[in-house]
């Protein structure tokens, strides 16, 4: 019988229990505003100025009235680890103070975002702001229906902030929906070491047979001419792909043909070349002894001790060995020689935010997205981004600071090389398979397939990948 | 009659609809999807497509039957490797070798290891360039025997399947002491003042004997080579290339591209290979236990 009695006390307590744990969350949620002090809300407009009274303007009133407006909300973003990182944190706390709301930061691991966010969209339960890694096409194929799923900001104040380039990673069908912050230094090209090559009386190769006449020199010396981390899978890859500006130009309509299902990547007579130039710099042990085995773990180690000459990487990379190392040696960046080319990588891709049109705060979320567009937030982000130079946005207040490296680069390439993304971004379904093209890459340089066929393996996926979507280009 | 019954037969209906709801439903269900193009973008809006999928397996330029292929090789190779050497460590440690005891646990600790760590691990010792084992051959002089481990084409399939039975013999081990066990010393006595020698007591008593060992540890070992995928994807990850793409990572890539069909057609393939390999495998030795 005591028994019996424990037993039933013990199921109401856990009963008991259960229902509190539901009931806690409107609880918790309707005692946010109370503990949030209305004198701190009053003070904060006036310290931001008239850009936060901008801000108001845009959701119909003062910052002021903005303030009363939003106080006590919450705001949450989603967001993969390494998009926001502490670059947003000084900007998201004056946010915070300006209309007394919070901020939710949900940051997520890099590898298991994409699910999440999918999950979180399709069971309409996603975050007020959540981002994804956009370029020209991804709205369609990650977020697949902006028009259920994104708040159109078309019209809103901050577009005219945006580069051109970078509003085409943000649009769909002629509507806005996405805000891309990014920088703009280059992207994987050539990193190499200057006072090494100023020592061996070694110029920048420009050709592919003035890099086989550099690297040869280098190899002579015991050097690596240049560092490749095959192992990393995601790498090397790049040599590739990096330069789409010289396909395009070999081959005008070239990335249109693509997009349109009227060309392919297999017979491509430049692709073909690039492949070949990639094999023979492999089979040459160019890359190093064991590349394809070797990781990019120790790669500004093995800048710092000169037992590499070349590797593509970032600009901000060039810090990173000085910082890391505490080498003496300069360096400097040049463009990717494999195909003679001349093109510079240019990139519209970046991590992007979009407001979610389920969202209960939609005044809020369009008050964010100007507010982070402000010179003096674009400033704190840039300012707390260590590892990048500049901030790709039209605001000439904003003070870049551009590495002497970057600007000598960028001086010497012509304008009119850096029309063209790179061939990832600029045409469809190919970065989806990105790792695959990688294992085929290694599989042709180690004899187990033809160039050919690891263009055409391309061709065959992004034709499932058009199917997946019902691309009607594919049909 | 009944008072023998210590659990009535309903007692089986629980772990019976259980076993049926996540497993044989799944299974069905995996098996139905297989025919339709079922994909991140038609989750509500299936299509039967027959045997597309499969055709695509068997007849696509991507060669997804080396996949299978080395599935199935690796299935054989590494119960060789594992079910030997672990017969033989099981039996010297059943004689009376001083602190056996000890080496029974060292044995079997690899066994419990995460295969994450296991591929961290080895993925620094096998490195070519810093690793701790083309270091140690260099030190030794023996600088000859330096391989690419985990890169060379020639290589890549012995690093594996070593490290796998590194990881695995302990526990085949076990389960082979555990059979020993069993056996009754007064079998080798007899034989020893017979006269027979190790192999001879080997072939006749401890083989015999230890079927039922052996046959867990088969049917253990060939499903786990059928299913293999942890300890690739943590050391090549099907690299270098596709050079040692197996089965179940052809269809994770599958389903991380979306291509929820074609992934589970995979899927299915596995599933009717491991079932046929596993009957025939009870059956044949439940035959032989009861011709013993």
């Amino acid at each position: 019988m005591k028994r019996k009695v424990i037993s039933a006390i013990l199921c109401a307590s856990m009963l008991t229990g259960m229902l509190a744990g539901c009931g806690g969350g409107s609880g918790s949620s309707s005692a946010a505003p109370e503990a949030s002090g209305a004198g701190e809300a009053s003070e904060a407009p006036a310290s931001t100025g008239g850009e936060a009274s901008d801000a108001g303007s845009e959701t119909g009133g003062s910052a002021a009235e903005a303030t009363e407006d939003f106080s006590g909300q919450e705001l949450s973003i989603l967001v993969s680890a390494g998009w926001m990182d502490n670059r947003y944190d000084e900007t998201i706390a004056r946010f915070e103070e300006t209309y007394n709301v919070t901020v939710d930061l949900q940051t997520i691991p890099a590898d298991q975002y994409s699910d999440l966010l999918q999950s979180k969209l399709t069971t309409d339960s996603c975050a007020d702001i959540f981002w994804i890694q956009s370029n020209p096409f991804a709205i369609e194929s990650v977020i697949v229906d902006p028009e259920k799923y994104c708040i159109d900001f078309t019209g809103a104040e901050w577009a005219a902030k945006m580069p051109e380039a970078r509003l085409s990673s943000c649009e769909y069908n002629d509507k806005l929906y996405g805000l891309q912050i990014w920088h703009n230094s280059p992207e994987y090209v050539m990193v190499y070491n200057k006072t090494m090559f100023d020592e061996l009386s070694l110029s920048v190769p420009k050709t592919y047979a003035e890099l086989l006449t550099v690297c040869e020199k280098l190899a002579a010396e015991g050097i690596t001419p240049w560092f490749m981390p095959g192992a990393d899978g995601w790498q090397h890859q790049l040599a590739f792909f990096q330069i789409g500006g010289v396909y395009e130009q070999t081959k005008p309509g070239l990335y249109e043909g693509l997009n349109n299902n009227t060309e392919t990547f297999a017979d491509n007579e430049k692709m073909l070349e690039v492949l070949g130039q990639f094999k023979e710099l492999s089979d040459k042990g160019y890359f190093g002894e064991d590349w394809i085995g070797t990781d990019s773990t120790n790669m500004s180690n093995e800048f710092g001790d000169r037992n590499c000459a070349m590797a593509m990487a970032n600009s901000s990379f060039i810090k990173q060995i000085q910082e890391d190392t505490g080498t003496s040696d300069e360096f400097g960046l040049f463009l990717i020689p494999l195909g003679d080319n001349d093109t510079f990588p240019t990139n519209p891709a970046g991590p992007t935010m979009f407001g979610y049109n389920g969202t209960e705060h939609p005044e809020l979320v369009k008050t964010f997205f100007n507010f982070v567009c402000e010179t003096q937030s674009l400033q704190e982000i840039l300012d707390n981004s260590p590892a990048y130079t500049n901030v790709h946005m039209n605001d000439d207040a904003v003070e870049q600071h551009w590495l002497p490296e970057e600007e000598a680069f960028m001086s010497t390439i012509d304008e009119s090389k850096m029309g063209t993304s790179v061939l990832q971004t600029g045409t469809k379904y190919t970065n989806d398979y990105w790792g695959d093209f990688g294992a085929d890459m290694i599989a042709y340089c180690q004899g187990t397939m033809e160039a050919n066929d690891v263009l055409k393996n391309m061709d065959a996926n992004r034709a499932e990948a058009a199917g997946v979507v019902g691309d009607p280009a594919w049909q | 009659m009944n008072k023998k019954k210590v659990y009535p037969y309903w007692f089986l209906l629980v772990p019976l609809v259980l076993y049926a709801l996540f497993f044989l439903l799944p299974s069905l269900l995996g098996i139905f999807y297989s025919f339709t193009d079922w994909n991140s973008r038609t989750v509500d809006d299936l299509h039967f497509v027959g045997l597309k999928n499969y055709i695509e397996i068997f007849a696509s330029d991507k060669d997804y039957l080396s996949g299978i292929g080395h599935t199935l090789m690796f299935t054989i190779v590494s119960n060789i490797v594992k079910l030997i050497p672990a017969l033989f460590l099981a039996v010297m440690l059943q004689e009376g070798l001083r602190g056996k005891n000890i080496y029974r646990t060292l044995l079997y600790l690899p066994s419990i290891l995460p295969f994450v760590i296991i591929g961290i691990v080895f993925r620094s010792v096998l490195n070519y360039n810093n690793g701790l084992l083309n270091s140690v051959l260099e030190f030794l002089q023996l600088g000859f025997l330096k391989q690419k481990w985990l890169s060379d084409l020639g290589v890549v399939w012995k690093s594996i399947v070593g490290v796998d039975a590194w990881r695995g013999i302990g526990y085949v081990m076990t389960i082979f002491i555990a059979g020993l066990g069993a056996i009754p010393k007064t079998y080798y006595e007899a034989a020893q003042i017979d006269g027979a020698n190790f192999w001879q007591r080997l072939r006749h008593i401890t083989l015999p004997m230890l079927s039922g060992s052996i046959m867990i540890n088969l049917v253990f070992g060939i499903t786990y080579g059928l299913k293999v995928f942890d300890i690739i994807y943590v050391l090549t990850n099907g690299g270098p290339g596709h050079a040692t793409e197996v089965m179940t990572t052809y269809s994770y890539q599958m389903y991380a591209n979306g291509q929820y069909g074609m992934s589970v057609a995979f899927n299915t393939i596995l599933l009717i290979i491991t079932a046929v390999v596993g009957v025939f495998i009870v059956r044949t030795m439940s035959k032989k236990e009861v011709q013993q």
